[in-house]
């Protein structure tokens, strides 16, 4: 949907988002060890593989438009950035993504 | 009559590939040798090859302590780890000896796999005609596409490794030591890898390793020949970090219609169903010709070895070009893949229920055998690196 609510998502209902589309991504084990939390990584907890990122990038936009960019902020990141990126830091950009302006409508993509 | 030095890493997986293009160069009347680490290696070519050890024994030490260290990492933390701890300083400590093999030698091309880049950095000092030996199809594609500062980084690691040894920086930034610029040799087909982009001279050879010699104990197995068989292999690297994974593939395996033969070390199978089959190694050509699917961490040869063969795959990537090969195998239709970490019996022994039932995946895995044929093998190999060689 590109039509946002004027009223951007807090982070609990974007943690919540979030586990839902981790849950598709990666399937229902996602949670065998222990709930999703704002300090899971990506990387040693989760173990998201770069095909599961692509996917976890379509999905957010699917659920948010394209305000949340995730393959150009991904873009931007070191390797050690991407070892330590967390679930907190993920729910902090969609938040800071809807927050901002809404993109003009037909403005091109980004990236 | 010309001379051909391989220069390998010391990971079974890249020498095997090497062991048939060089034998069908011998017989074509050339003179073959291989460099790389001491040890290990040498003990994975056939008996009589001529190999020179490219460092001192310390630095094959260093690069096995390593690989213990490592089966704990996954994702950008083991690629971080292999890059960084493993295949630059392995460059590093190998330049020099390859240097004074292609003297010792007197090597007219060097052919290089794409984790010996200390064979790269010796070609262009020297001037050398030099083919790429791409024994993963991983790299052909960039695995790091959407990351630009990695890539960058990446480049910058090799472009200053090739700068300490006397590369001048400007040349040094030119292409790129994992892919030449004369050939590189692909042991796979454009059917399995999808469109490669940019304009490398990449000859698509298909697998080299189907002709290697073996010794077929299978008699000795009990197979039942009327039910279907599955291989399951984590290949020689993984087998002991896959504990977790073979005791759920044992219970997906328990009371099915088929039968599976493990490869793994006995004790992580404490207690097999009476449908497996562990063994430490096995003849791994000729079980496939009595298979009807395989479980695979998707390590490069065995899939292609499998597809080879016409079989559907269970793919469960671990680490580095795993998840690269496993999602090509799934894009050409032949494979389906699940969560080497996380799988669970009842899902794996579904997905191996639709590798062994479904006709879509079979015919795919029979496309991507067809390519394979068609691209030629080992002969259509040494023909690309006959091509190198002067007039």
């Amino acid at each position: 949907m590109t039509d946002v609510d004027t009223t951007a998502p807090d982070a609990a209902s974007v943690l919540a988002e979030l586990e839902r589309i981790l849950t598709e991504v990666i399937g229902d084990d996602l949670l065998l060890d222990e709930p999703l939390s704002m300090a899971t990584s990506f990387d040693e907890d989760l173990q998201l593989e770069s095909i599961e990122f692509v996917a976890l990038a379509e999905k957010l936009l699917d659920t948010y438009g394209e305000r949340v960019d995730f393959v150009t902020w991904m873009a931007g990141m070191e390797l050690d950035e991407i070892i330590a990126l967390t679930v907190g830091q993920v729910v902090d950009f969609v938040v800071a993504s809807l927050s901002g302006p809404a993109p003009a409508a037909g403005s091109p993509a980004e990236g | 009559m010309s001379r051909f030095l391989f220069v390998v890493p010391p990971f079974t997986g890249h020498v095997n590939p090497t062991i048939a293009v060089a034998a069908e160069l011998v017989r074509r009347g050339h003179d073959v040798a291989w460099t790389g680490l001491p040890g290990a290696t040498q003990a994975l070519l056939p008996e009589g090859s001529t190999f020179l050890p490219a460092t001192t024994a310390e630095v094959a030490a260093y690069v096995d302590a390593a690989g213990d260290r490592r089966p704990d990492l996954r994702g950008a933390a083991a690629f971080k780890f292999l890059q960084e701890e493993v295949l630059l300083p392995l460059a590093d400590a190998m330049v020099d000896g390859v240097d004074a093999a292609v003297d010792a030698f007197g090597a007219d091309v060097l052919v290089v796999d794409q984790q010996a880049l200390a064979g790269a950095i010796v070609a262009r000092r020297r001037g050398l005609r030099w083919a790429t030996s791409a024994t993963t199809s991983a790299e052909l594609v960039d695995p790091l596409d959407g990351l630009p500062l990695v890539a960058a980084a990446m480049h910058q690691a090799r472009v200053d490794l090739q700068v300490a040894h006397g590369i001048a920086a400007g040349d040094a930034a030119q292409g790129d030591l994992r892919t030449s610029p004369h050939l590189v040799v692909a042991y796979t087909s454009e059917a399995l890898v999808g469109p490669v982009p940019g304009d490398a001279p990449i000859a698509f050879v298909g697998p080299s390793t189907l002709g290697r010699p073996e010794a077929d104990d299978l008699d000795g197995y009990g197979l039942d020949p009327d039910r279907p068989t599955v291989l399951v292999s984590l290949g020689t690297l993984n087998a002991e970090a896959g504990a977790r994974f073979f005791t759920v593939a044992a219970e997906a395996c328990r009371d099915q219609p088929w039968q599976a033969v493990f490869v793994a070390p006995a004790e992580l199978v404490p207690d097999p169903p009476a449908n497996v089959v562990v063994r430490s190694r096995v003849p791994q050509l000729a079980l496939l010709e009595r298979c009807a699917a395989v479980v695979s961490h998707g390590g490069h040869n065995t899939v292609c070895e499998s597809l080879a063969a016409g079989l559907p795959l269970v793919l469960a990537p671990i680490r580095d070009d795993q998840p690269v090969v496993a999602d090509q195998v799934v894009r050409a239709g032949a494979g389906v893949r699940v969560k080497f970490a996380r799988v669970k019996a009842e899902p794996l022994r579904a997905a191996i229920a639709v590798a062994l039932a479904d006709p879509d995946l079979r015919a795919a895995a029979a496309r991507i055998q067809a390519s394979f044929h068609a691209a030629g093998g080992t002969p259509s190999a040494a023909d690309a690196l006959e091509g190198l060689l002067p007039g």
